[in-house]
Formats: C-alpha cells, structure tokens, sequence
C-alpha cells in the first residue's frame, strides 16, 4: 500500500516538473474547479485515495525525494551538470525572498516574513 | 532548567539554547482606530517605549548568543504609525549600532495603513522596509469590523494609503481578515484585489483570542466555506496569472505538503524564544505573541520578566515559563499522537489552544481545522486532480497549463 502510494506519487509529482514557486502554485491552481461546477457536485474535499492523510503526506515526501534523484541521474547522464529540479524547488523556494515561511513554517499570521523582499522587487 | 529545545519536528534531537528568529515589538500599544476583533486589551493607552528599554532589548538580545545569523524584526502595535517616523529612524539607528557586524537585521511594519502619507512611503524606501497593511477587503466588508474611535468604517483611509504604496513603489502585502460574507465572495474578493494592484495577499480568519469569541467560528460550515473560499480564489489567481502573485495560505501549503522527506521542518510558535515579543513597557513573553498582552486564571500572565529588570538568558528558567513550556509540549505530543496533519503543522499555535480548549496542553482547535487542515486538503485535491486529468507524462500538466 505504501509503496503503490510512493509510486502514485513519483507519477504526479513528475508530470508537475517544478516551473518555479510561482509556477507550480499556478499549475496547481488551474486543476481547481470552478465555483459553478464545485456548486453541481460536492462541496467537500476529494476523498478520492482510501489512504489516511499522513500516509498520503508522507508518501509525497518520499516521492519528493525519489523524484530529485531521478531527475539527479537523468541531468548528469545528458550534460554532466547537476540539475536538481524537485531538490532545488523546495531548498531555495522557487527564488522566494528567505524568510518566507522556510524553514519554520508555522510562522506567526498576524505578520509575513518580508526578509531580503527589496532586492527581489 | 526545562529543556530548551528548538526540535525539528519528528526528531527528538535538537539545539542546546534557543534561537530568537523573530522579535515582535510593540512601540506602543495604542491603535488610532478600533476593530472590533482586536485582540489588544491597552489600545487606548497612548504609552510609548523608551529608548532605555529599547536599547536593554536589543543589547540584551545581541548579546545572549541566541540569535544566528539573521533577525526579523516587526514593529507590531498597536499602530505602528501613530509614533513620528523619527522615533524609527533612531531606533533602526541604535540596532545597528548595537548590532555585530555580520547579523542581518530586518524590519517590517505591520498597520492599518490609514496614516500613510508621502513621508511614510519615502521612510519605508528608504529604509528598505517590509510593509503589512490590514485590508478586510471591499469596503462594505472592511467597514463592518475596522472601525473608528467613533464607529465609522476605515476603508476610504486604508484604500488611499495603499495606493500611495503603490504610487511610491513600495511593496506591500495584505493580511485579510476573513468574514463569513466575504468568504462567500471569492470572486468579489479576487476582483477588489486585482483592481487595487495588491498582489500579495494573506488571508486569516477572525478567531478567538483573549476576551474576543469569534463569530466566525461559531459559524456552521466554515470549515466547508474556507475551503471553497480558498479553492475558488486560487483558481481565479491561476486563470489570470501576473495578478495576484502571492497568497501565503496556498504557497505556504505547498512548501509543507511537498517538501523532501529529509527536510527539516519546525513549528517555531512551539519553540522557546522563537518568536520573542516586548511591550512597550518591557514585559517579555514567547511563544503566540498574543499571548503578552492576556492574562489567564491558571497562569495569570504570560509574561516571563522585564527587560529593564531581569536579565534576558535567565528568563528561561522562570517558573511560569517552565509550566507554560511543559504543557505546551504537551500539547505538541498530543498532536503528535493524534492529528494526521501533525508533519505539516508540528503542534499547531499555542494562544489558540489556551482560548479555545482553555489549555495549551490540548490539540485540535478550529484554527487548525481551517488553516492547517483545509489548506493541506487543497493541496492534497489539486495532486489529485492532476492524477485525475491522466496527464501523468513528464511535463505533461506544465505543458497543458502554459499553452
């Protein structure tokens, strides 16, 4: 069970190839579907996978990490440069300026982390 | 001595001494205005923070050996802009004076944006400032809870006051407060911010704090309404790119649910000293900095020591703080031991444990179920739907999104 969710989730995260922070919020906000249409059906999250919410967290973790060192393999075989897309996604943020939420998550929400913003504006 | 340890959650391991991440200072507790949600009890107190307490701080924080190699610092009120922005260019002044040479400080506001004026907008450029400003939305949402001293809605001030952001160029983010009326209206919310330019939103809910019971959490179905209220508007967003370019609810929800397995990964609300909070008076708290400003019939007061009185390293060995810490851990294992969210989360926030289950050492809240749970939900459904839409071919969904 583990391990068919591990690969469920080495397929989805491969076919979202990491655009940047921007980008992947963007492509995962397209699949949202439309007030209309969620107003015709259910209302409620997906319960689409029987797996309990952290196997399913923790599948993606691990999916995360198998997913960085294919990509790993595949970059060095073509040019011989390291090119680490899912690894470098989530380390550096898709460029998002430090401080914004990485590494302690759970920051304070009366407040927004706003650490180097002036060099990205 | 309680433990104290910064744990990476689901590691037992951690660091010897805290480490100060965030410091929240309130120069004043007084709001020029009066939100019906707030949380203050001392807003209407026009007291404001002496040098000598500022300089006991930052000396006193400089010199512990608890921070590491930045620190953020939020001007956090009461109002912030209600003190002349003198007050600031000498406080920045002593930080650096104060400060070693290699530490990164960094200051930010957060305010009702209703007093800022050409000289604000030129402070904060200069400066390099991070600005908040708290925006409810349209004004007929924004009206009904941001209000004046004499009960008038404050939207036509906070409005002119972003677009002078926006006309000086400064960035900006808004933190919103979220309605059950204005989350039935993604649309109208998504369209207000477009409109407006505001590209970097933040979303909350109103809550229970310290003598505030939220109406919204006594709502039925605003868990259900949250979600769609987020799923709709970070639809939108995707549907027009180059708008809104940030909304910390969804991103913040991606960086925790897809993240490597060996990342680390902390709750920094459940950490001691993380998030150090002084008023204007000098009282020192951690944790929720809500928590400085209540009080509490089984711990009285939250507040560890005076910085002009007590030294700094020694407050961690205060008896109230060895009681909040263990029954804030506490809390965190009962997490641990029975949340499914627990490893995108990590104990969740210690002032909405004390007001909703009347203790720290507790676990689910309806903060959690909103914010931890319903946007880990959005994520989870969107790598659903990706699976969905059969597009499981290297590229596949990039290729289909960006045509």
């Amino acid at each position: 069970m583990r391990m068919s969710l591990r690969n469920k989730y080495v397929r989805i995260l491969s076919a979202i190839a990491p655009p940047g922070a921007a980008g992947i919020a963007l492509l995962l906000g397209s699949t949202m579907p439309s007030a209309a249409i969620r107003h015709s059906t259910s209302t409620e999250p997906l319960a689409a996978d029987q797996s309990s919410v952290s196997e399913r967290l923790a599948a993606i973790r691990e999916a995360v990490l198998d997913v960085a060192k294919a990509e790993t393999d595949v970059g060095r075989s073509k040019d011989g440069e390291l090119r680490l897309a899912w690894g470098n996604w989530w380390r550096n943020w898709g460029g998002r300026p430090r401080g914004w939420g990485w590494p302690n998550w759970n920051n304070w929400r009366n407040w927004h982390p706003w650490n180097n913003w002036w060099r990205n504006w | 001595m309680a433990k104290l340890v910064g744990r990476p959650i689901g590691s037992r391991r951690g660091r010897d001494v805290p480490r100060i991440e965030l410091l929240v200072v309130q120069p004043t507790p007084f709001c020029n205005i009066d939100c019906r949600y707030c949380y203050l009890p001392d807003r209407s107190s026009k007291a404001v923070v002496s040098r000598q307490t500022l300089h006991n701080l930052f000396s006193q924080v400089f010199a512990s050996g608890w921070v590491g190699e930045c620190l953020s610092v939020v001007w956090h009120a009461g109002e912030p802009t209600v003190l002349p922005i003198e007050f600031y260019r000498e406080a920045f002044r002593m930080v650096d004076r104060l400060k070693p040479a290699e530490l990164a400080v960094s200051h930010s506001f957060q305010t009702n944006g209703t007093l800022i004026d050409e000289a604000w907008c030129t402070f904060f450029r200069e400066e390099r400032l991070g600005v908040g400003v708290s925006i409810d939305g349209p004004k007929q949402f924004h009206d009904r809870r941001r209000l004046t001293r004499s009960g008038h809605g404050t939207f036509d001030r906070t409005i002119a006051g972003i677009r002078l952001l926006r006309r000086h160029g400064v960035p900006f983010h808004v933190i919103s407060v979220l309605s059950a009326a204005s989350m039935a209206v993604p649309r109208e919310m998504f369209d207000f911010y477009v409109e407006e330019g505001i590209e970097q939103v933040c979303f909350n809910v109103e809550e229970s704090e310290g003598d505030h019971v939220s109406e919204s959490f006594q709502e039925s179905g605003i868990e259900s309404a949250y979600y769609r209220f987020l799923s709709e508007f970070w639809r939108l967003s995707a549907a027009a790119p180059g708008h809104i370019t940030f909304i910390r609810e969804i991103e913040h929800a991606i960086a925790q649910v897809i993240r490597p397995a060996d990342a680390p990964f902390r709750n920094q609300l459940v950490e001691p000293f993380a998030v150090t909070s002084m008023d204007w008076a000098g009282n020192i708290s951690t944790f929720s900095p809500e928590l400085l400003g209540l009080k509490n019939p089984v711990y009285e007061d939250f507040i560890l020591g005076n910085i002009n009185r007590d030294a700094l390293i020694d407050l961690p060995s205060r008896p109230n703080f060895i009681r909040m810490l263990a029954d804030i851990e506490a809390g965190v294992e009962m997490c641990r031991e029975r949340c499914q969210y627990f490893s995108v989360c990590g104990g969740g926030e210690p002032v909405n444990k004390l007001a909703e289950n009347s203790s720290f050492a507790s676990s689910e809240t309806t903060y959690c179920r909103l914010i931890k749970m319903r946007g880990t939900d959005l994520v989870l459904d969107a790598l659903e739907r990706v699976q969905s839409r059969g597009a499981v071919g290297k590229g596949a969904v990039c290729a289909e999104v960006y045509e």
